[in-house]
């Protein structure tokens, strides 16, 4: 088990942070399906899943291909990706709706809940036939054009804190030192057999060596000693893309009149039937929207975290992470999505911090059961009683 | 008198076919062998699960903690006592599947008091998240193996197979005599209605525990003998797949059905099994089929919902839907096969899955109440079957 180490956390709550965009995305989907269906929409991380996918293949057809890459990435291209992978999820979200969930309505929530599961396995293994036989793919990170593998091109650093200068001199000093005991013992075993060394040699062997240590342990605290902040620049504007998205959801749902119908709906279904509110068209829109945005997290999970590979089981954490968020936050409320999003990113990171990486999946669900248990309403959400 | 002897007979009944089982297996080799075995161990676990969703209502879709939860004491207790054991190996297998249920049940009445506040798609996603929690605990502990897995003490050779036909007859008698009688009733009670039974005076709290706490035993038992069976044991066995499975199983069978959970349990394990020997089905195919699917269940659901004509017109129609479907899928898949991205093949053992989620599609959409709804085997129904007029009983459940 790693030490705890402070200089380290204000890095890990901004990846935390940037992670968590992407579960905030994914939540709203949840949170908006279930506010209006009163349904856990068990197929959304597999819409997410196909929304990698569809990124994957969109970037392929614009000529980032694994076999002959361009090398300069495009505005552009990313934006396609973008379009494309919300386009091709709402469409799906719908589909799934129109076929698996609406012929459900009627029944009891159960068998709705058990649809949804079948849904999403039939997705996961249905995929890996149709899909690149499963094989895991990556899409190109140099189709976005700030992607450098060099970090200090690569990323938005900010300083925090200098390295203590007492420190680096410290560091220093031991390095002279360090220099001195090797040179002698470097002279001292010239010519020598590396395997049979004379005892006064292998002494001034093993004080090299104490020093070098001692120099490693002072540079490494004096480097420790400094708090930097590495932002890579694509997850800063997948950050951006993910704020404006937000924004652009909170008018359509607040100003708009299919916002307003939306909200009609998720309080009462059959009053809304009644004020004239077109309930079928409504849900769809509701998983439209919901797919898209969940959409847009998948093309930017694919291609701004590098080195994430492409499975068909791609969506099945996110999917159940984002869940998590959702009823965190308060399952049904839109702000309450978000925050709960940014919080489960913070809180995985935070677990990755302390030393556990192993139990970094673990947390999630260790904080929904703390939630139902403490506050079932979410954060965000209100407690109501049920009533007989 | 009569009574005695209707158990009288369901008892040599189960015992025999334990027997039977046995003396058939010991001829094949230890391949299909460990599959009978398999197939007894998914029969415990299906029933098992049909006690906590079925009978009792409460939806969990973590059932494979339970057995891994079995699985692990099991094989940790193998290697740490069993150079110290000097016995018979079916006491030991024995003692193994009663230490592997009780600390699935210590397991499982931890679930179950979360089940206390929560309900339905809830209750359903905490179960998940506690299958998951089991399994990454246990894949971060140094002395079970991390991801690397186990290796189970003692190797045999031989195959468990009567001890795993004695726990599923064991495991399938509990939960029947438990639905037979008046201990049965306040589950069927809390499954119907939570505030209605606790209002009669049903301890609701208590009923959901131990439903919990003895369908995670039977997990578990059986998780021990899987360890052993298997000779190592990983934690990859043991993710949400296997929960989903055996979820699948149930509700195949009919939420509440024991004889309907047995029976899908058989038929979801052994029809994938076969599917491995498929060595290739044509990719057309297989769209073809998706179609052929959808176009029967929408066809059947019309029936259902529209037509109301004599039960005979109605079956026809069935029938006829489902034949439609078939020709329609066939020549839809001669049309894709000549497309060139489609012309390849898959392996049978691909679409194992696919299956079983088509099924819990297809099911919900067409009969959301399962094969046998409540419906259970009797000896009444055998001799109606033949021809015998028998008094009707009432049905529990």
């Amino acid at each position: 088990m790693a030490a705890v180490d402070f200089s380290t956390l204000p890095q890990q709550l901004v990846t935390g942070l940037l992670i968590g965009a992407i579960y905030a995305l994914v939540a709203l989907g949840y949170t908006m399906v279930y506010g209006v269906l009163k349904l856990i929409n068990f197929a959304h991380g597999e819409v997410f899943m196909l929304g990698a996918y569809a990124t994957l293949f969109i970037s392929w057809s614009l000529g980032y291909t694994p076999a002959n890459s361009l090398t300069n990435g495009s505005w552009g291209a990313l934006a396609l990706m973008l379009v494309g992978s919300m386009a091709v999820c709402g469409i799906i979200g719908a589909l799934i709706e129109r076929l698996a969930y609406r012929p459900m309505r009627s029944q009891a929530r159960i068998s709705s809940l058990i649809t949804a599961i079948g849904v999403s396995l039939l997705l996961q293994y249905g995929g890996q036939i149709f899909l690149l036989e499963g094989k895991p793919q990556n899409v190109d990170p140099k189709v976005s054009p700030v992607y450098s593998q060099d970090p200090i091109k690569g990323n938005f650093s900010v300083h925090l804190r200098p390295a203590d200068p007492k420190l680096i001199e410290a560091a220093n000093a031991l390095k002279g030192q360090m220099e001195s005991t090797k040179a002698a013992f470097d002279a001292a075993s010239k010519g020598k057999d590396a395997f049979n060394l004379p005892d006064d040699v292998k002494k001034l062997r093993s004080s090299a060596q104490d020093a070098e240590r001692a120099y490693n342990d002072a540079s490494g605290k004096a480097d420790n000693s400094a708090i930097d902040v590495n932002l890579p620049k694509g997850q800063v504007i997948m950050l951006g893309t993910t704020l404006v998205l937000m924004a652009a959801l909170t008018y359509l749902v607040l100003y708009t009149k299919q916002g307003r119908a939306m909200r009609a709906v998720s309080q009462d279904f059959d009053a809304a039937a009644l004020m004239g509110i077109n309930v079928n068209s409504i849900i769809t829109f509701t998983f439209v929207l919901g797919s898209a945005l969940a959409g847009a997290g998948a093309m930017m999970a694919a291609t701004f975290q590098s080195g994430t590979k492409i499975d068909t089981f791609f969506g099945v954490l996110p999917g159940l992470k984002a869940f998590v968020a959702a009823v965190f936050g308060g399952i049904g409320n839109i702000p309450g999505a978000v925050l709960g999003g940014l919080l489960m990113g913070i809180a995985e990171n935070l677990v990755i911090w302390a030393g556990f990486p192993g139990y970094k999946d673990a947390i999630a669900f260790v904080v929904l059961i703390a939630v139902l248990m403490f506050r079932p309403g979410g954060l965000l959400g209100s407690n109501k009683v049920e009533k007989v | 008198m009569k009574f005695w002897g209707v158990r009288a007979v369901s008892i040599v009944a189960a015992f025999l076919l334990c027997f039977v089982l046995e003396k058939a297996s010991r001829g094949l080799d230890s391949f299909t062998q460990q599959l009978i075995v398999f197939m007894g161990l998914y029969v415990t676990l299906a029933v098992s699960l049909n006690l906590i969703n079925g009978i009792t209502g409460q939806f969990s879709i973590g059932h494979a903690a339970f057995y891994q939860v079995g699985a692990y004491t099991s094989a940790y207790l193998g290697i740490t006592l069993f150079p110290k054991f000097h016995g018979n190996l079916f006491v030991w297998l024995l003692l193994m599947s009663i230490a592997g249920g009780v600390t699935a049940a210590i397991a499982g009445f931890v679930v179950g008091l979360p089940s206390l506040r929560l309900k339905g798609d809830y209750l359903a996603i905490v179960t998940l998240g506690f299958g998951e929690i089991v399994r990454i605990v246990i894949q971060n502990q140094k002395a079970l193996g991390e991801s690397g897995g186990m290796d189970v003490k003692p190797h045999t050779t031989e195959q468990p197979v009567m001890f795993v036909a004695l726990l599923a007859v064991l495991c399938i008698a509990v939960c029947r005599n438990l639905l037979k009688t008046a201990h049965g009733l306040p589950f069927l009670a809390v499954r119907e209605d939570e505030v209605a039974s606790s209002a009669m005076g049903v301890n609701v709290t208590a009923t959901k525990v131990i439903a919990f706490t003895l369908g995670s035993a039977f997990a578990g038992a059986a998780g021990a003998v899987y360890a052993n069976s298997l000779g190592a044991i990983n934690p990859d066995l043991f993710r949400s797949d296997l929960s989903i499975l055996v979820l699948s199983m149930v509700v195949l069978g009919g939420t509440g059905s024991i004889t309907g959970s047995a029976l899908a349990a058989i038929a979801l394990f052994y029809i994938p099994e076969k599917m491995r020997d498929i060595t290739d089905v044509r990719l057309s195919l297989i769209l073809g089929g998706l179609l052929a699917v959808g176009l029967g269940v929408s066809a059947i659901r019309y029936v259902t919902n529209h037509v109301h004509k004599a039960p005979l017109v109605r079956a026809g129609l069935y029938l006829a839907s489902i034949v439609g479907g078939v020709i329609i899928a066939e020549i839809f898949a001669a049309g894709l096969g000549k497309v060139p991205a489609l012309a390849g093949n898959v392996a049978g053992a691909k679409l194992r899955l696919v299956v079983s989620a088509v099924v819990l599609i297809v099911l919900m959409l067409v009969r959301p109440q399962g094969v046998f709804a409540h419906h259970e085997f009797s000896w009444s129904w055998v001799a109606r079957l033949f021809g015998r007029k028998a008094p009707t009983t009432e049905v529990a459940a």
